[in-house]
């Protein structure tokens, strides 16, 4: 269990009082089915995190809702009683977003996963928000598409999650995050409104209110529908796999190509103690002596395809790689990617507990940072492994710890923290798709000054006046950002 | 290369503490745009130049006020091009205002508008506060997205300094192909051939025919062009269509007309928007000319021409229109910039 200090001061201002709270559990009773309204310890315990379970705090009330008139029933009374609300999709995230909070209720978005409609011609779908990133891709492949981004989690997690997070994935870097990839977006407001941005064509008039709102943490409101782009599936993949002998000639070879006019679908780099816990894992025939995998995918049409196959193999060559394994057929391209895709648990299995990073950098600075990041490494005695979206520059080193070692859980934090103002120091971002959440708050005054953040709040007001809407997450106070800087300086 | 954010800034905070209204102007090529404003002006045109540029990061970072063409050329030094295709209208229009009007070109539908390659940017708000968004890398979800925020909004909520793009490659080959075709077939074929990863920038019908702009590397542009058939168009006349269709030129109102635009579905019927001239964008864009005394039916804005004074962008619903309203608050609480260029209550 682990809280960051100040984040709760502003929280306790808005907990509800006691005669409000029954009032607000009797209406959500006379609302939604009886196993729909959680209160128990036990029956919320599978709520109290998402996936990054150091992070944990049950809510006074879980609700489930099944219609998008009862989650605007939900947000009105919530809002006429001034009560935070926190919503969740499949609770995959990587930043505390979807943390509950201990006077707030907890809204389960799931139950509303249906895809409403798929339109061949237009390529696009209409979902609700439960639906999840991987059964839209299913449901929309006997129509020759798919939809592009594709995080980790994609099997689990919601498209509602995705729009919130602006999720990405490994086909970033040629096809976008979530806010490329979506036309509208219907949410309710914390008035129990719902307003629609975006609209059914490419560009509409006015200001760009759906991007705004995409990435939002759920600062700003509840998605209940969302309209997405799917994109015609490509009638050729190729993968392609390289090994080096450093990390830098991997990330000099990265540089040359896309040098040299290619942008591949995906392009992810692993170092060694990645290469080794997945290959252990998966056993796909990764060579565990090298010290830097590329994998790379290439689509198109068969004659774009064997192009770019040619620049691309002869470019890696020039640059180092000792050894260059070209995919046969669709089953051998699985196996390469699967170690690539299942690098997380690969690493689970080698330490008790491992923390996810997501900084992006800077391509030309991965040697760099990769370096300081092994001196990070050894200064605190953790090992850290390196996967990540080479392509676009988006890291996820992921530190080895062990949380029942006294002090290993908080070292592994302050390595995480010293990750990350490294990210912005070199000119990058302290997230690249995973959110800021309640995880990253301390890194946000860093990143951002006070003239920015006091701009945020302005914004986050414009929407929710009262922060009832995720209330602590995403964006700090003032009062959180004074603090943090007088320990910066004290 | 002029860095005037200093004497911006002071501009703004003087605007704020008197509530003086500001017209931001830079190449003065968009003034055809939204509704008339009035102000004392503020000009970007000497706000310019390249800050950093880096061909294998992909990322260019200019002031706004450095001309499209300018980054054109400096970009094709290095075969790369400006993704969303904007247009420069001689050489006149810059960057900022681009991403202000949210200009794309042709090839939106392939490789996406102004918010799809824009990175970050710098603003200065009403209180004459410079500050930074978004940044210099592909991916950044670290507070709200402030940069996408921008586009379109006519620089109603702040002063743009300076924009940081993704930029990408060149195409190595590239021709355009024409189709004797109705627009009823057109507006079929473009949905049949939109949907089957061809290397495809471009997909316009007008006066009687089909433009298809094919762009890639040689060999997926020679099997394309095979698989599609049509007539290849002579390269110099091709470019000319182009330009004039990135330029919202193909269509010209005479004095009593107005140019409406039309968005939404590109499997809308043809004869849902009536009388259009034109079709861009594969189907999703719809261009009518009207004559002033006709208004269109429903959904569609007013582009250039007619009553400048008018609600140009229509109607927009009372929550909404609160909302922005509040969003304007909180960038530019005095409303000092571009008042009522993008609605008359903003």
């Amino acid at each position: 269990m682990h809280t960051l200090p100040s984040t709760s001061n502003d929280l306790e201002n808005q907990a509800p009082e006691g005669g409000s709270v029954a009032l607000l559990v009797s209406a959500f009773q006379q609302l939604l089915p009886a196993s729909s309204v959680i209160m128990s310890t036990e029956g919320q315990r599978p709520f109290e995190c998402d996936g990054l379970a150091v992070y944990q705090q049950l809510p006074l009330i879980t609700v489930i809702p099944e219609t998008v008139g009862q989650v605007q029933a939900i947000l009105r009374l919530c809002h006429l009683h001034h009560v935070p609300l926190v919503p969740r999709g499949a609770g995959t995230g990587l930043c505390a977003g979807a943390m509950p909070h201990a006077e707030g209720v907890l809204l389960v978005m799931t139950k509303l996963n249906k895809i409403l409609h798929i339109n061949q011609n237009t390529a696009t779908a209409t979902v609700q928000p439960g639906v999840r990133n991987l059964a839209l891709t299913d449901a929309a492949k006997p129509f020759g598409l798919y939809y592009a981004p594709d995080p980790s989690s994609q099997i689990a997690c919601t498209i509602g999650g995705n729009v919130a997070e602006n999720s990405g994935g490994v086909h970033c870097l040629k096809y976008g995050l979530t806010v490329n990839n979506l036309l509208q977006v219907t949410l309710v407001t914390i008035e129990g409104e719902l307003m629609t941005l975006g609209g059914e064509g490419l560009d509409e008039p006015g200001m760009d209110l759906l991007s705004l709102f995409v990435g939002s943490e759920g600062l700003l409101g509840v998605v209940v529908e969302a309209k997405v782009k799917l994109l015609p599936r490509a009638p050729r993949v190729q993968v392609l796999l390289a090994a080096y002998d450093s990390v830098t000639a991997a990330g000099d070879s990265v540089a040359a190509l896309i040098g040299q006019g290619i942008i591949p679908a995906g392009l992810e780099m692993m170092d060694h103690l990645a290469i080794s816990a997945a290959e252990d894992f998966v056993k796909v025939g990764y060579p565990t002596d090298a010290q830097a995998l590329l994998i790379c995918e290439l689509d198109g049409t068969d004659a774009e395809v064997e192009e770019q196959l040619a620049v691309v193999s002869e470019c890696f060559k020039q640059h180092g790689a000792q050894h260059i394994r070209i995919a046969k057929d669709a089953a051998e391209a699985d196996a390469l990617w699967q170690g690539r895709k299942a690098a997380f648990p690969a690493v689970g299995r080698i330490s008790p507990d491992y923390y996810c990073m997501d900084g992006t950098i800077p391509r030309g600075k991965v040697g760099y940072v990769l370096t300081r990041i092994s001196e990070l490494s050894e200064t605190y005695g953790l090992r850290v492994a390196n996967v990540f979206h080479a392509g676009d520059g988006n890291l996820h080193p992921l530190i080895l710890f062990d949380a029942g070692i006294d002090g290993e859980l908080e070292r592994a934090e302050l390595l995480g923290g010293d990750i990350l103002t490294l990210c912005v120091d070199v000119g990058g971002t302290i997230t690249g798709e995973h959110g800021v959440g309640l995880e990253k708050m301390p890194q946000m005054p860093y990143q951002f000054g006070d003239a920015e953040l006091a701009q945020f709040r302005r914004l986050k007001a414009a929407f929710d006046s009262e922060d009832l809407l995720n209330p602590g997450k995403g964006i700090p106070t003032l009062k959180y950002c004074q603090e943090y800087r007088s320990l910066q300086h004290g | 290369m002029t860095d005037l954010t200093g004497q911006l800034t002071q501009q703004i905070q003087h605007a704020y503490a008197t509530k003086t209204p500001l017209k931001i102007q830079a190449g003065n090529t968009k003034a055809y745009l939204g509704r008339d404003t009035s102000g004392e002006v503020i000009n970007m045109a000497n706000h310019t130049g390249v800050i950093s540029y880096s061909a294998t990061e992909l990322v260019v970072r200019a002031r706004a006020g450095t001309k499209i063409s300018h980054l054109n050329e400096l970009l094709a030094e290095q075969q790369q091009r400006l993704p969303f295709e904007p247009p420069s209208f001689s050489g006149e229009a810059t960057i900022g205002g681009t991403v202000a009007a949210n200009q794309s070109g042709p090839s939106r539908p392939w490789f996406g508008g102004v918010k799809d390659s824009l990175l970050g940017l710098g603003l200065i708000n009403g209180y004459g506060e410079s500050m930074q968004f978004g940044g210099q890398v592909m991916k950044n979800v670290a507070g709200f997205d402030v940069t996408r925020l921008q586009c379109g909004a006519m620089g109603s909520l702040g002063l743009i300094t300076d924009i940081s793009i993704k930029v990408l490659p060149e195409f190595k080959a590239g021709h355009t192909l024409i189709f004797e075709m109705t627009a009823e077939v057109a507006l079929e074929a473009m949905l049949q051939w939109a949907n089957l990863s061809l290397p495809i920038t471009g997909m316009s019908h007008f006066q009687g025919q089909l433009y298809l702009r094919l762009q890639g590397g040689e060999s997926g542009v020679a099997s394309a062009s095979e698989f599609l058939g049509g007539e290849h168009l002579e390269p110099k006349i091709a470019d000319v269509f182009w330009q004039a269709a990135r330029e919202g030129r193909l269509l010209q109102p005479q004095d009593n007309q107005t140019l409406w635009r039309w968005s939404g579905p590109s499997d809308t019927p043809i004869n849902t928007v009536s009388n259009t001239s034109l079709i861009n964008w594969a189907g999703s864009e719809r261009w009518v000319l009207e004559s002033n005394s006709n208004s269109p039916a429903g959904g569609l804005t007013q582009h250039l021409g007619g009553d400048r004074m008018a609600e140009v962008y229509g109607a927009v619903n009372a929550s909404q229109q609160a909302l922005q309203q509040r969003i304007k608050y909180a960038f530019d609480p005095h409303g000092i910039f571009n008042a009522g260029r993008l609605y008359s209550w903003m």
